[in-house]
């Protein structure tokens, strides 16, 4: 039976069966509607009771994630109870190790799986691309991680690990050459992401319709349909005086005015003093934390850059990204990855579902996981020994 | 709640130049920040708040009035630890909490606590207990600071406290050694075994960043920090370098920012020379290029193995234009002259063992050559026939978080479980009864 692979995001839960060129199975919001009764899934746009299992990327209501994960397991997949398979988890950079153990736990106790694995998602992006070494900013609807893989430091996976991973991507023609360890001390997580720029979208837009009432699951779509990024910084605010215009109809009737709103979402992530930050913008970031590792890997580093996320998929983003990146403040300039052409469109949603399918296909084969017996054995901890 | 009977323990190591925290059981610590904080007054007087006119006279009178004041007022300032300090704001001073290797300021100190558990490593003290590393010269009310500001603030259940150089012994796997750690603010030997024997020298990472910068300084290098400038695309592919004028910002943050990218180029380029480094012989060494943030690019030629070479022989550090003097510049002593001193102050049996296995720690040990050079200046200056062999880890991080990995390696034993400084022994015995529980 094939490896099942579940992206529990803040906002979208992607989950489906291990077949690494396909776009996954299941794609659906994260966010329930509780029913006194029990719990059914619904789309978040009601008022009362909505919940929230997955908050800035970690599971916080462990009763909802585990009737979520019923329903995508058992209904949608297709598992029947007593025939588990394996399935492997993505995780944000700098989960505590409490968190790992309760979703093993949980797995283990409550699903009955015969094989857990998990793996941060900025990893599995890189692994997306065919690279494993680079760095990702993986940009979420709740958060913001900076990772770097480094091709240079010993794992002690098994080398066959890696020949595997190369095989699935040599046959298409790539060929990354050696072994990968996240460097943590040079990574960052930032607690910000599509939501509160889903908030400064709806702020904005308050303001120059102040008489309409935009409810925020609205606001959430409009941003997705609407918002893209300026050129550069002058042409940004070039725009506050020359901008088109558009007038968008909302479900229950009411007409809006869009104009330069929607380069700010876009800018906010450039500028982030215009969400009330304090800090500097993603490029600068990046920059910065590749400092942090040896200088003999900078070059590889930053020429590998992975973009991946939501919210990367905007309108413009990435050619805004790549200039940012060529007047950043670095003797190397990062530069982005080009996806691989037999990859799926839009790779930039869903890469960590992608490359948790190809890990599947390497780790799951060869018993690299967490089986029942060793989590019988060990408990919950077993996770940190054999999941990186 | 966890499933598991182990509660991973946390390993904490704050250092003069960065701050190293983590889980005990992994092989590298999760959060490693700089330990210098940035800090901006908020008092109600605008000249205390304004440290980049600290030489003019006008308001020096002024200042010179105030000071009692201000200190018993206890001008409230906010701090800004790790990530937060990257971001240039007006007026942020970079302090540091440390003097000497040991802790001054334990307000800043907390704030990096505080830091490394809710922020990097998204932890609840309470629910983990804490391997705390110490310098080798921590005196007891250190200690019992740390003890009571551990228990009463963060109410860990249970604390241990463990010498620097007892930890790197421990990551090398030896019970007898010499341990020689060269970090960011000082340069410590200290011989363990039964005894401590420690000898100290101010010389580390960033004196040796300091004397980089201002030797390239004295050849005309200017080192633009990163805040200040910005590039603009004039045509399609070139780009010029345009100055942002930023005048509100402190002298020590500039300062902070220059070293950070000296220390980049110090790490990059320089070795060890094989001997003493003479100005002459080295005048005409090739040079190697390295390029600044900016786009400039510099060569560093006979520098390369000059700034190394202050650990050997700190008086070097005199012929640079503008770098102090030391304050007591007799007792500053080279390396290889440190270990000597510290061996013989040992007892006679174990010389020849700590001789033999000399570790190496410290973010500056990773500079090349430096294991050769070193083992060759001790075997000079000892007496020649007993063997001097110093061990160092290949992997250039392993010897940067040696202390940490010690921490952890320590931490994850099942036999050190017992031996824990628990809440309920601190609530019963007071924070004294730690000089009995960590040795």
């Amino acid at each position: 039976m094939e490896a099942v692979v579940v992206d529990a995001g803040s906002k979208l839960l992607k989950a489906g069966i291990a077949l690494p060129d396909q776009a996954p199975s299941l794609v659906m919001p994260s966010k329930m509607k509780l029913e006194v009764e029990d719990g059914q899934m619904g789309d978040g746009a009601v008022v009362e009771e909505v919940v929230q299992p997955v908050v800035r990327g970690f599971v916080k209501d462990w009763d909802a994630m585990e009737d979520l994960l019923n329903y995508v397991l058992y209904s949608n997949i297709g598992w029947e109870i007593g025939d588990e398979g394996q399935i492997l988890f993505t995780e944000p950079l700098f989960t505590p190790k409490a968190l790992r153990e309760q979703l093993a736990q949980l797995m283990f106790e409550k699903f009955n799986v015969s094989g857990f694995y998990d793996s941060e998602q900025a990893v599995l992006s890189l692994y997306a691309v065919g690279r494993i070494s680079g760095c990702t900013v993986d940009i979420g609807h709740g958060k913001i991680d900076f990772m770097q893989l480094l091709s240079a430091y010993l794992l002690m996976l098994c080398p066959a690990f890696y020949l595997c991973l190369n095989s699935f991507h040599i046959n298409k023609n790539i060929a990354p050459v050696c072994e990968g360890a996240v460097q943590h001390i040079a990574s960052k997580r930032f607690d910000i992401g599509g939501t509160d720029l889903t908030k400064l979208f709806a702020e904005e837009l308050k303001k120059s319709n102040s008489s309409v009432n935009i409810d925020i699951s609205d606001v959430e779509r409009l941003k997705e349909q609407y918002a893209c990024c300026a050129e550069d910084q002058l042409a940004f605010e070039a725009l506050g005086s020359s901008c088109r215009p558009e007038r968008h109809t909302l479900p229950d009737g009411q007409v809006i005015t869009i104009e330069k709103e929607r380069y700010i979402v876009g800018e906010a992530l450039f500028q982030p003093h215009i969400l009330g930050l304090e800090d500097y913008g993603i490029v600068h970031q990046l920059v910065t934390s590749v400092s942090n590792v040896a200088p003999e890997y900078h070059r590889q580093l930053l020429e590998n850059t992975m973009l991946c996320g939501g919210t990367a998929s905007m309108t413009g983003f990435e050619d805004r990204f790549q200039r940012e990146a060529n007047l950043s403040a670095s003797a190397i300039c990062p530069s982005l990855v080009k996806p691989p052409e037999y990859m799926p469109e839009n790779l930039a949603r869903y890469s960590a579902w992608l490359g948790g399918a190809i890990l599947a296909k390497v780790v799951f084969p060869q018993n690299q996981h967490v089986t029942k017996g060793d989590y019988d054995e060990t408990g919950p901890s077993i996770v940190h020994k054999k999941c990186f | 709640m966890y499933g598991g009977d182990e509660v991973s323990a946390i390993v904490i190591d704050v250092g003069s130049y960065s701050c190293k925290a983590g889980y005990a059981g992994d092989d590298t610590p999760k959060a490693v920040f700089p330990s210098v904080v940035g800090s901006i007054e908020q008092t109600g007087e605008t000249d205390e708040a304004k440290p980049d006119k600290e030489a003019d006279t006008a308001s020096d009178s002024k200042n010179g009035t105030k000071p009692m004041d201000v200190d018993k007022a206890k001008t409230k300032r906010k701090l800004y630890v790790g990530q937060e300090l990257e971001f240039r704001r007006d007026h942020m001073k970079v302090i540091s909490p440390m003097k000497d290797g040991t802790v001054t300021d334990w307000d800043i100190v907390d704030n990096i606590w505080n830091h490394a558990f809710r922020q990097r490593l998204l932890i609840n003290p309470e629910e983990h207990p804490m391997l705390i590393a110490e310098p080798s010269t921590n005196t007891g009310q250190q200690r019992e600071k740390a003890a009571e500001l551990m228990f009463e603030k963060y109410k860990v259940p249970a604390l241990f406290l463990a010498k620097n150089a007892v930890l790197t012994s421990f990551a090398s796997g030896r019970a007898t050694s010499l341990v020689v750690d060269s970090g960011g603010g000082s340069s410590v030997v200290a011989a363990v075994h039964d005894g401590y024997s420690v000898a100290t020298s101010p010389i580390g990472g960033e004196f040796l960043t300091d004397c980089m910068m201002k030797s390239l300084e004295s050849k005309g290098v200017a080192i633009r920090p990163r805040y200040s400038f910005k590039k603009k695309e004039i045509s399609p592919g070139e780009y010029t370098v345009v100055d942002l004028d930023l005048p509100n910002t402190t002298e020590s943050y500039k300062l902070y920012c220059m070293r950070a990218i000296a220390s980049d180029i110090k790490e990059s380029v320089c070795r060890v020379p094989d001997t003493a480094f003479d100005e002459v012989a080295y005048a005409n060494v090739p040079t190697t290029s390295y390029e600044l943030p900016d786009g400039q690019t510099i060569e560093v030629g006979a520098d390369r193995f000059k700034i190394p070479d202050i650990l050997f022989n700190p008086s070097l550090s005199q012929t640079i234009p503008g770098v102090d003097g030391f304050a007591d510049s007799m007792s500053v002593r080279g390396l290889p002259r440190m270990v000597i001193d510290s061996v013989n102050r040992c007892d006679v049996d174990i010389r020849k063992e700590l001789l033999s296995s000399i570790l190496l720690s410290g973010g500056s040990s990773s500079i090349l050559q430096l294991k050769e050079r070193l083992e060759k200046e001790v075997l000079e200056e000892s007496s020649g026939n007993t063997r001097v062999k110093v061990l160092a880890s290949g992997n250039s991080v392993e010897r940067r978080f040696s202390v940490w990995i010690g921490g952890s390696i320590l931490a994850s034993l099942g036999s050190f479980q017992q031996m824990w400084f628990s809440k309920a022994e601190y609530e019963e015995h007071g924070v004294s009864y730690i000089q009995r529980k960590c040795p």
